[in-house]
């Protein structure tokens, strides 16, 4: 029962107790006092239903007046819970995107307009909380490709100087690759850091999702010669959907990457874009160990790996997945991951919307 | 040719300029926005690496000014925010390229000869290198007597690559040109692709062709 029903039922139970007193008053005052005087001056002539007479009139308005007091009470009830309904749905849609949010005040400074207050400062200090954070990933990020860009050149000199020996070339060679893995998870967390601050324009034209699905599945074949991998695509319609087209490529390619690292020698790769209204839907099923359900909503969390589920190590940098979520995101989509008996299906709905009108 | 390093980082600046002087370019370096202004104002270069981050006027508001100022010195943007829309703020504000760091050295003196050179050199129908042909128009390959087919991604990988003979050609420039992908894939496609068309054109054939450059990227030439 919500407070509001509560109260407007409270509120008919006092209204209606009172009307008690004052009918049982009114009934004593002028029924009985009547029937005294009449006793008393034994005219019968004086009409003896008048007694019956007040008390009906007494139920029909009593009656009126208690269902008037509770349609009051309910609007009453309503308009004093107004804001708290408010709050509630401004509540519900705060999300660490949107925390400097305000929620509109009544500003009579009542008790719900206080609650409005203090409510709204503690999602602004929350807010100023993940901005620091969020400052503090972008500028630590930033930082560290100075010396990263000085290590990498002057490494890569010395790479250039034809009378260094073999041992120590493959020495220096072999930190370029890590000086460039480090790279690439700086890349992906200042890309994922500003994100999350909404500082990424992405830009929206209709894409042939047709097209990139088929030139992805011909780079997963190259990708899928080495562990003789079996790779299909067996559907894949013409659909065109307003998009950003190099980061639909990349989450494809993001997607298919993982597909061919965690399979295992001679599985198998499958891929499918059909329509599925008002959605595109591209499914990617790989086989490989499956992945553990406690694990699978943890999956794109950032720098998470489903270690368990691969004894070998993968290489990578562990924000494919995070990044492939943000892209769907982004594009208003919902990404989904099944995995059970040895078969790892991602799903990618993505809403076709007026990209194929435009198109 | 002569070339303006603007990049007040003075290790990175000063393997540039040596890089740059390996390739027998003339280099300045200036550490700020103002003196890069005056500098290209003063002195025609015939190409411009200009670093976005620099104390006092950035690099973005150097690139404008000059530009409006109708100077149309050829100019590569570095950046180490890297990421999209940086790189297509500074297309927009009239750079010719782009390119974020770390980057590798061998791009960066890729990419400047490419805009020195810019629309100078005529492009060649058919590209030879030792008894390799690649015809572009009729994008026939041919090993000695031997034709060779390829995939249509094999074919721009080759191409790029033979256009750029002598030359290591940096995986991020090959992502760029033959997959048109504006980001790191991430994987090892490049390296897959390479290791596939070295099959095609290399095993079975003397001498070798495609080298990789390790931590690099590749080249095509002919061994000394």
């Amino acid at each position: 029962m919500t407070l509001r029903t509560r109260l407007t039922l409270w509120y008919a139970v006092i209204f209606s107790l009172s009307l008690l007193v004052i009918g049982l008053a009114m009934y004593s005052e002028l029924v009985l006092e009547t029937r005294a005087k009449i006793a008393h001056h034994r005219e019968a002539t004086i009409d003896d239903d008048a007694g019956v007479d007040i008390t009906q009139i007494m139920l029909v308005y009593g009656g009126s007046a208690i269902v008037v007091g509770l349609l009051g009470g309910w609007w009453l009830t309503r308009r004093t819970f107004a804001p708290v309904a408010a709050l509630t749905a401004a509540a519900e849609t705060i999300h660490e995107g949107n925390l400097h949010r305000q929620l509109p005040r009544s500003g009579n400074g009542d008790e719900l307009d206080r609650l409005t207050e203090v409510f709204n400062a503690m999602t602004t200090r929350l807010g100023d909380a993940f901005q620091r954070i969020r400052e503090f990933t972008l500028h630590a990020s930033h930082e560290l490709k100075t010396p990263l860009t000085i290590l990498h050149g002057e490494i890569e000199t010395a790479l250039h100087d034809e009378n260094l020996p073999p041992g120590p070339r493959e020495k220096l060679a072999g930190q370029l690759d890590e000086i460039q893995r480090l790279t690439k998870i700086v890349d992906g967390l200042t890309l994922l850091t500003k994100a999350d601050a909404g500082q990424i324009a992405l830009h929206f034209a209709p894409v042939p999702l047709g097209e990139i699905v088929r030139d992805v599945f011909a780079d997963a074949q190259i990708l899928a010669k080495p562990a003789h991998l079996d790779v299909r695509l067996t559907a894949c319609e013409e659909i065109h959907l307003p998009g950003d087209k190099h980061r639909l490529r990349q989450l494809l390619l993001n997607l298919a990457d993982n597909a061919v690292k965690y399979n295992h020698p001679g599985g198998s790769i499958e891929f499918s874009l059909r329509r599925a209204d008002p959605d595109a839907e591209l499914i990617l099923t790989n086989t490989g160990a499956t992945i553990p359900a406690e694990m699978l909503p943890r999956v794109c969390d950032r720098f998470f790996r489903a270690t368990a589920a691969h004894p070998t190590p993968v290489e990578g940098c562990g924000l494919g997945l995070s990044i492939a979520q943000w892209i769907v995101s982004a594009h208003n989509g919902v990404l989904r991951i099944v995995s059970m008996e040895g078969r790892t299906t991602v799903t990618v709905r993505l809403p076709v919307g007026t990209g194929e009108i435009n198109s | 040719m002569r070339v303006l390093v603007v990049e007040d980082e003075k290790k990175t600046a000063s393997f540039i300029r040596k890089a740059l002087q390996a390739e027998g370019c003339a280099v300045d370096v200036c550490g700020t926005g103002d003196d890069a202004l005056a500098a290209a104002t003063a002195t025609p270069f015939d190409a411009l690496v200009l670093d976005i981050m620099l104390p006092g006027r950035d690099g973005l508001s150097v690139l404008t000014q000059l530009r409006a100022r109708g100077n149309q010195t050829p100019v590569l943007l570095l950046s180490a925010r890297g990421e999209v829309n940086e790189r297509v703020h500074g297309l927009n504000a009239g750079a010719d390229d782009y390119l974020p760091k770390p980057f590798v050295i061998a791009e960066l003196v890729a990419r400047i000869r490419a805009l020195a050179r810019r629309g100078g050199e005529p492009k060649s129908v058919v590209l030879r290198l030792a008894n390799l042909s690649l015809d572009t128009v009729t994008r026939e390959l041919r090993r000695g007597e031997t034709k060779i087919e390829l995939t249509a991604r094999e074919y721009r990988l080759l191409e790029y690559l033979l256009r750029g003979t002598g030359r290591i050609c940096g995986r991020m420039s090959i992502i760029e040109k033959v997959w048109d992908y504006d980001f790191d894939p991430g994987t090892n496609l490049v390296d897959v692709y390479i290791k596939r068309l070295r099959e095609k054109i290399d095993d079975g054939f003397e001498p070798k062709l495609l080298h990789t450059v390790r931590g690099i990227g590749y080249v095509m030439k002919e061994p000394a």
